[in-house]
């Protein structure tokens, strides 16, 4: 880290820059939703007022040093409608999650070719084209505005630049406003203005893309015309992470540090050649100076990749930053391939807030939109274990209930409304030329269902196997009644399920099936099936914040769980599985046909940070995760843990502020995590020799 | 085909040898270390060990071409990291046929043994014969403190540590730092000295000790009263590099 860098970093988490910041309340911008409602002005033109008007309200602050400029001084964005409008939305619509455009992956790699000027000039064209309906106008307009805003906003930083005598910054400044950047200090700055607007246009889980790809070319342009050296270079990238953690605090989640902010490098192009290039090597290097969790790395690989790119993400998993999370291309482009996408924009893929598999540009996805819970339809099968006369009836049931709750599902997701985005928008595919909004749909529509509880939903049947239909030294009743009181009046089952029952991470074939036959059936429960959009449905592995919730009012289970005691997060075995290690967890959850199950969610590893013990063991951990690639895993993170530090950042959090955690699929500060989320990453397994 | 006693396996090893490896644990030791941080690896028989939420049983007794079949379904990971299999303990040649029959069962994959080293010589030579990288510990060059504090005098240890070094197979010696027993500058230099002119010598380890090493002394009834202060820091003397050795401190 150069020094200009390091004193921007200690700038930052000082949190000095937060003294600039004023509340929407303090501008009068909480009262433009009345006025728009006043005026009855169509949701579309609301957006764009709205993100004009914040824009406008912006100060323009340039912290000493910064190159790459661009500070939220406005605390929160207001929504564009009225709590009573709000209302009559929900009784007419569903909405998913805060009701915005969110969890997308806009083409940043056209918007850095192309300029804003481009933009506005194709939005003027498709207008005079004619034959447009009102609503398309509408919208045209709309995104032209949201354009212009950002165009003044850029010129308000521009001058206040010149006044503070940074004509460098200044004249990048001024170049970006209508035209498409030169060098990596003007694309930086274009991507940084374009990223901030989006968060400014209340569009959240803004993710980064494939940067290591679009900024290249800039990279290069600069580095053979002599203009910047690769150090030089790298300082600039490191700042743009940096910029990436100034505002961060504002975009929440589900929990602080649930921001979405998630970058892409590498992967295998469409000539097969691996695109691992200098600009992916910077990142992984700023990322593991900066020791911030912003921009969090995910990590394209397949079997061929080179160990060298391993070991240098698992200097940053050494480093206890919880990423890079690792997506296998040779599971994840064929199985997206398999749900219909061309295999260009399945080559294309990106990663969204956490670990769902999105499509840049071109997808208006919803790959977070519910979550089935494989052990509450398990529990719910085991309760009526007495009508079944074997494994096979019970397992049927277990079928017929995934098929129902995919049902239900699938019907609850209708009349969806999306606020819309007409900045977005122009950062989409497709949109000026359809002149319409992204929040109505892209090219494709897909949405995402997690799956909960996976290995909890296994080891319960195999157990039940074993000892009820197999060994029958249980009886069906008698596990029930065991269940229904939470095995108070029998301790004796409670240990012979939880600490001696099968359970999937044991490389035991029979168990480990159970769990394939789970996923395999949510899968084909799914397949056809198509949604309001036109989109099909996808089965993934993840959890997101289900774990938590999903556990809570679970009966006990016949693994050996207790009621309302929690379950894995992810792609994970059980909490209290006795573990031979983690090659055998890899060999169990590498079975499962992980291509029919592709909306993400990956295989979760803590380790202990004791076994990093010298530079030859980041080499050996580098082995295991392209061993987990070759035995065709989808997707895999892993958390580097010291149990004793996290319980006494419980206790002294003040001491404990750049702790960082993996949490479910990105990176916190684990002092400012929700008590629940912090026990259940304590209480992980940690591999520790 | 023997049966042996075996208290732990475990996958991923990365730092005992190289590549990934599998280490098992052979229950079973004839010294008595103060510091040892396995004691549930110190006795032959199988014991109950309580851990937080219920009582285990330590120490299985396996049949050598079970234990083997379980180790070789690590073989392709073995072999994509040059990895293999690494016997440690307890002392695993304290189990001399068993140790020996898994040895010839799994040859092809790279075996390592973690010896004490005090095992009787011609074992000590048919282990070595069978074994690709040795493992030895030199817990002190002096006699007397050895005997005080392993419970074993070091002479037998030091005959096949001369052994070792006259066969030219690789080896790895380790030294745990206990603070104020063996972390003295001068007994540094003696052991330096007994590994001069060793051409498989392939580095020194140090082992810092580390005071959680007492935990599982009471899981398996045992008080932990080691006589050295187990809060002192151990100090770190380089007598190796300058002979000539590579040195990695752990």
């Amino acid at each position: 880290m150069t020094e200009r860098i390091e004193k921007m970093r200690a700038f930052l988490w000082a949190r000095a820059h937060h003294r600039f910041r004023r509340t929407p309340e303090s501008l009068g911008l909480d009262k433009l939703s009345a006025r728009f409602a006043e005026e009855r002005l169509p949701d579309v033109t609301r957006s764009a007022r709205m993100l004009e008007a914040l824009l406008r309200a912006e100060e323009p602050i340039i912290l000493e040093g910064e190159r790459i400029v661009a500070t939220r001084t406005i605390t929160r964005i207001p929504s564009v409608f009225t709590e009573a409008e709000w209302a009559e939305i929900k009784a007419a619509h569903t909405l998913h999650e805060r009701g915005t455009v969110s969890n997308i992956s806009a083409d940043y790699e056209g918007i850095l070719r192309d300029g804003l000027g481009a933009r506005r000039k194709a939005i003027a064209a498709r207008l005079e084209d004619g034959g447009l309906e009102e609503g398309q106008v509408r919208f045209l307009e709309a995104a032209d505005t949201t354009v212009a805003a950002l165009q003044d906003f850029i010129s308000k930083y521009e001058d206040c630049a010149r006044r503070a005598g940074l004509e460098e910054v200044a004249d990048a400044l001024a170049h970006i406003r209508t035209e498409a950047p030169r060098t990596l200090l003007e694309a930086l700055q274009l991507l940084r203005m374009v990223h901030f607007t989006l968060w400014e246009s209340d569009c959240y889980h803004n993710t980064l893309g494939r940067f290591d790809q679009y900024i290249y070319p800039f990279f290069q342009a600069d580095l053979a015309a002599g203009r910047l050296r690769p150090d030089e270079a790298a300082e600039l990238i490191t700042e743009f992470f940096l910029s990436c953690n100034k505002d961060s605090d504002l975009y929440v989640g589900m929990q602080q540090g649930d921001n979405g902010q998630s970058i892409v490098l590498a992967g295998r192009g469409a000539d097969g050649r691996y695109l691992f290039n200098e600009v992916s090597r910077i990142c992984l290097e700023a990322s593991y100076e900066l020791n911030l969790i912003d921009p969090k790395i995910n990590l394209r690989v397949d079997k061929d990749t080179p160990l060298e790119v391993f070991e240098l993400g698992a200097r940053l998993t050494k480093r206890g930053l919880g990423f890079p999370q690792y997506d296998n291309d040779d599971v994840v482009v064929p199985g997206l391939i398999k749900l219909g996408y061309a295999p260009e924009d399945a080559r294309n893929y990106v990663v969204a807030a956490c670990w769902e598999f999105i499509i840049p540009k071109n997808g208006m996805e919803i790959p977070n939109i519910d979550a089935l819970s494989f052990a509450r339809i398990v529990s719910d099968a085991v309760a009526r274990l007495p009508e079944f006369p074997d494994y096979a009836s019970l397992f049927a049931c277990v079928e017929e209930g995934i098929r129902k709750e995919c049902a239900r599902i699938t019907a609850a997701h209708d009349r969806l409304y999306i606020v819309p985005a007409p900045f977005m928008s122009v950062l989409m595919g497709g949109c000026i030329e359809r002149a319409q909004d992204i929040s109505l749909g892209g090219v494709y529509n897909n949405y995402g269902i997690h799956g909960t509880g996976l290995s909890t939903a296994a080891d319960s049947l195999a157990a039940v196997r074993k000892y009820v239909f197999e060994e029958k030294s249980v009886g069906a009743q008698e596990l029930c009644d065991a269940l229904a009181d939470d095995f108070k009046s029998r301790p004796d089952l409670y240990g012979k399920f939880r600490f001696e029952g099968p359970k999937m991470g044991q490389d035991d074939d029979r168990t480990d099936a159970v769990g394939t036959a789970l996923l395999d059936s949510f899968a084909a429960a799914l397949r056809g099936r198509r949604n309001e959009r036109g989109g099909c449905w996808r089965a993934g592995t993840g959890t997101a914040m289900y774990y938590i919730f999903h556990a809570k009012d679970l009966p006990a289970t016949p693994d050996g769980r207790h009621a309302g005691e929690v379950i894995p997060a992810n792609f994970t075995p059980s909490m209290f599985l006795r573990a031979q290690g983690p090659v055998s967890v890899m060999r169990s959850f590498t079975k499962p046909h992980l291509q029919d199950a592709i909306n993400g969610g990956p295989l979760t590893i803590e380790l202990d940070d004791t076994i990093f013990r010298n530079d030859e063991t980041v080499s050996k951990l580098a082995q295991l995760i392209r061993y987990f690639v070759r035995l065709g895993g989808h997707q895999l993170q892993l958390n580097t843990l010291n149990k004793e530090k996290l319980l006494d950042a419980k206790v002294h959090p003040e001491q404990h502020r750049g702790l960082i955690v993996r949490v479910w699929g990105w990176s916190g500060y684990f002092v400012e995590l929700d008590a629940c989320y912090q026990d259940h990453v304590i209480n992980r397994i940690k591999y520790t020799l | 085909m023997s049966k042996g006693i075996v208290f732990s396996i475990e996958e991923f090893a990365i730092n005992d040898g190289p590549g990934i490896r599998t280490a098992v644990f052979l229950k079973g030791c004839p010294l008595r270390c103060a510091w040892c941080h396995n004691p549930e690896g110190q006795s032959f028989r199988s014991e109950p060990m309580r851990k937080k939420d219920r009582t285990e049983v330590c120490g299985v007794e396996m049949e050598a071409d079970e234990l083997a079949r379980r180790v070789l379904r690590g073989r392709d990971l073995f072999d994509q990291s040059g990895g293999g299999v690494t016997f440690t303990g307890g002392e695993p040649t304290a189990q001399g046929p068993f140790l020996l029959e898994l040895l010839a069962l799994l040859a092809g994959v790279h075996r390592a043994v973690e010896t004490c080293g005090h095992t009787p010589e011609p074992l000590f030579r048919q282990v070595l014969d069978a074994t690709d990288l040795m493992l030895f510990d030199v817990k002190t060059a002096d006699p007397e403190r050895h005997r005080y504090y392993t419970g074993v005098d070091n002479a037998l240890i030091l005959r096949n540590l001369a052994t070792l070094k006259e066969s030219g197979k690789p080896f790895i010696v380790r030294v745990p730092l206990i603070p104020g027993v063996n972390d003295s500058l001068e007994n540094m230099r003696a052991t330096a000295a007994l590994l001069q002119d060793a051409p498989g010598l392939q580095r020194v380890e140090l082992l810092r000790y580390h005071k959680t090493a007492g935990a599982k002394y009471p899981m398996v009834g045992r008080r932990y009263e080691p006589p050295f202060d187990v809060n002192a820091t151990p100090a770190v003397h380089d007598a190796f590099t300058p002979a000539g050795m590579k040195l990695l401190v752990l």
